[in-house]
């Protein structure tokens, strides 16, 4: 079991919408790995898609991440990908 | 002035009609067909106290319920191909949301902590959640809330027991009319036989929009009340381009209807070429082509159409359609999303215009409420209504620079008259400027600031603002209302409402001239833009950028494309020469048919 963190600024222009916060939990899922978000002193789980919303992540937003389980990495790789990239996943 | 909808609205030749309301148009295409009108019922969720015995039984009912909604999402998923990707993502995502704990656990666990119903319990969590997402300030994000929302009915739905719903069950293609459609809706709609889509709600980035596109179904939104105004069985034509809805039509516009529907397809075909196509003529001379949007849900159709830029974004939507009144926050949001997608193309933003009568009107809590205006048209509007209200304004101008930062801004104040009023308008505009520089607040260095010409003092005194702008926009529909005195919504005058009147025409020359002499670029943002036999002549009296709406420029591109530029410029002299505006028309028809060899004006 590993962990990873690692720190992104929210790329999509309208921020980390349905599509986004969809792809998210979808990757936690493939790589069966559970993903936290901290923004502003708050935390919350990727597989909530609904509590990954509400916390509003806006373009530019900085987020950091915290994956732990055995493909935390290779998970990590997409994962910032997804929150760095300036268009819909 | 430009943002009351539900109105009878003239044509650029002054006749008006009056079946014809205006709503927004989110995916072009003319249908003409009978209307199905949905009504759907609310469902109350009453509060039963169950008996200890019966929790489990009540969590199993729950249970079920959201499963045979999964059901039925990923029963309607598999009807359609991988190639409608982004209504296909939409459908994941309330898939996605219907086990979220905040919907699926939480209601769970209301009805074994509270004894209580799953329908009052699954009400209480989507409270929560509903709760949380208004504390949200981004409008996008915000909005989201409609997804939960819809998700949560079908469930309520499947708890009540109503059958899964089968919105039309009609043999021949129809027109669904509805209060508001779900992404679900739409896509099931799809199955059936539909023509068209005409909702009265419909946020800025409203799911019904994005998917009645890719589905290439003709829409139209925002037509408040529709619902009341057409009965299921009647026939309208709805122009998903123009945002159009003709109730009852004659046969007259039916058959004027079939032909545009038809040439429209035509036509589309033929100018594809030139969405990739530079704007310029013949010999190489450009000319600026952009657009008049007023919501960020049009910017998709402006990168549909190939446009440079923005040439006027009306600002009034926002103010118009968030309650009560949007923050410096959701402007931002919006300025910045327009203007990160354009660039790095320049966007033209206009400063609030409107009267403000009808303004506060709208604030019903504001404090400084107006009398109504006997003469609106002359009164406290546009940038004075700015002038007076300068919290407000100081408000549109901070989101406007900081938005700044993420593309080239161009600001615009509309209806300026004199200079005191443009010297005062710059002066809130240097203080914020000041005010963000102390705060730290990076913004553009880029930002361009023009005067609307859109009264007859401002082509007057070009000269003069020249000097104090780096634009001009001439608004052709208020400057010819103002300097021939003529309302276009009076039936007894509205046909002496002339663009192509030789004195409107001498005041664009005027307008140009003097911008020229200061180097400043000098463009047209009313409807003779967008109206090829206008545009030839703006083009020949040297306009530097014409703003249109969007789906009219590749004409005006091909148009453009087809003459040398000094051409033009003969065509320029020849119409200044003309005394009357049937004379000069006339002439421009005469000129067209014999070098232009599409048609002028079936679009």
């Amino acid at each position: 079991m590993s962990q990873v963190i690692a720190s992104y600024n929210i790329g999509n222009s309208n921020g980390v919408h349905g599509r986004v916060a969809t792809k998210l939990a979808e990757i936690a899922l493939e790589f069966d790995v559970e993903v936290l978000i901290e923004h502003n002193g708050s935390q919350v789980s990727c597989d909530s898609i609904l509590d990954v919303l509400s916390m509003a992540l806006v373009h530019g937003s900085e987020v950091q991440v915290i994956l732990s389980g055995e493909k935390a990495r290779s998970a990590l790789v997409e994962i910032g990908a997804v929150l760095t990239a300036e268009n819909d996943p | 002035m430009e943002i009351e909808n539900n109105n009878a609205t003239p044509s650029l030749s002054g006749e008006s009609t009056p079946n014809l309301l205006q709503g927004i148009g989110v995916s072009p295409g003319i249908v003409i067909g009978r209307v199905v009108v949905i009504k759907r019922h609310t469902c109350r969720a009453g509060r039963y106290h169950l008996p200890p015995d019966h929790i489990q039984k009540e969590v199993a009912r729950f249970h079920q319920a959201v499963t045979r909604a999964e059901d039925e999402l990923v029963r309607l998923r598999e009807n359609f191909a991988d190639d409608l990707a982004d209504a296909l993502s939409i459908i994941d995502s309330h898939i996605l949301m219907l086990k979220d704990r905040m919907i699926y656990d939480q209601t769970i666990r209301f009805i074994k902590s509270k004894n209580v119903n799953a329908e009052w319990a699954l009400a209480q969590s989507l409270n929560h959640i509903k709760n949380r997402f208004d504390k949200i300030a981004d409008p996008y994000i915000k909005e989201r809330y409609a997804d939960i929302k819809h998700v949560a009915d079908r469930v309520f739905s499947i708890l009540f027991g109503h059958k899964p719903y089968q919105l039309v069950q009609e043999n021949e293609p129809v027109i669904v009319v509805a209060n508001d459609f779900s992404p679900e809706d739409t896509m099931q709609l799809h199955t059936e036989n539909i023509l068209g889509f005409l909702s009265e709600k419909g946020g800025v980035t409203s799911h019904t929009a994005i998917v009645a596109r890719s589905l290439n179904i003709p829409a139209v939104i925002g037509l408040t009340h529709i619902t009341g105004s057409i009965a299921t069985g009647d026939t309208i034509i709805l122009d998903g381009g123009l945002g159009q809805v003709i109730i009852k039509p004659d046969s007259e516009q039916v058959q004027v209807y079939r032909r545009k529907a038809l040439q429209s397809e035509v036509i589309a075909d033929e100018l594809a070429p030139y969405v990739h196509l530079s704007s310029e003529t013949f010999d190489g001379y450009s000319v600026r082509l952009s657009a008049n949007i007023e919501m960020i849900e049009e910017l998709q159709t402006v990168h549909r159409y190939g446009c440079k830029g923005i040439g006027l974004f009306r600002s009034e939507f926002d103010f118009f359609h968030q309650q009560p009144q949007p923050d410096e926050n959701a402007l931002l949001a919006t300025y910045r999303q327009l203007l990160d997608s354009m660039s790095p193309h320049p966007v033209t933003v206009r400063t609030l215009d409107v009267g403000g009568d009808k303004f506060l009107d709208h604030l019903p809590d504001h404090s400084s409420q107006l009398d109504p205006e006997r003469n609106p048209a002359l009164g406290l509007r546009s940038i004075r209504f700015s002038l007076h209200e300068i919290k407000l304004f100081t408000m549109q101008l901070r989101a406007l620079l900081k938005a700044s930062a993420y593309g080239r801004l161009r600001i615009l104040f509309p209806l300026v008259s004199s200079l005191p009023e443009l010297h005062q308008a710059k002066a809130i505009l240097r203080k914020v400027s000041s005010d963000l520089d102390k705060e730290g607040v990076v913004y553009g260095s880029d930002i361009e600031l023009g005067v609307m010409v859109e009264v007859p003092s401002a082509v007057i005194l070009a000269d003069v603002f020249s000097k104090e702008v780096d634009f001009l926009a001439i608004g052709t529909n208020d400057l010819i209302q103002y300097s021939l005195a003529i309302d276009r919504s009076n039936q007894h005058v509205a046909h002496m409402y002339d663009p192509f009147h030789p004195a409107v025409l001498r005041m664009i020359k005027q307008t140009i001239d003097a911008g020229h002499a200061q180097g400043i670029s000098v463009s047209v943002c009313g409807e003779m833009a967008g109206d090829v036999i206008c545009a030839v002549v703006l083009l020949g009296l040297g306009i530097d950028e014409l703003s249109m709406r969007p789906a009219v420029i590749p004409h005006i591109k091909r148009l453009l494309r087809h003459f040398h530029y000094e051409q033009l410029q003969q065509l320029g002299e020849d119409v200044l020469r003309c005394v009357d505006g049937q004379q000069t028309k006339n002439f421009i028809k005469a000129y067209l048919a014999q070098h232009y060899p599409y048609q002028c004006n079936n679009y």
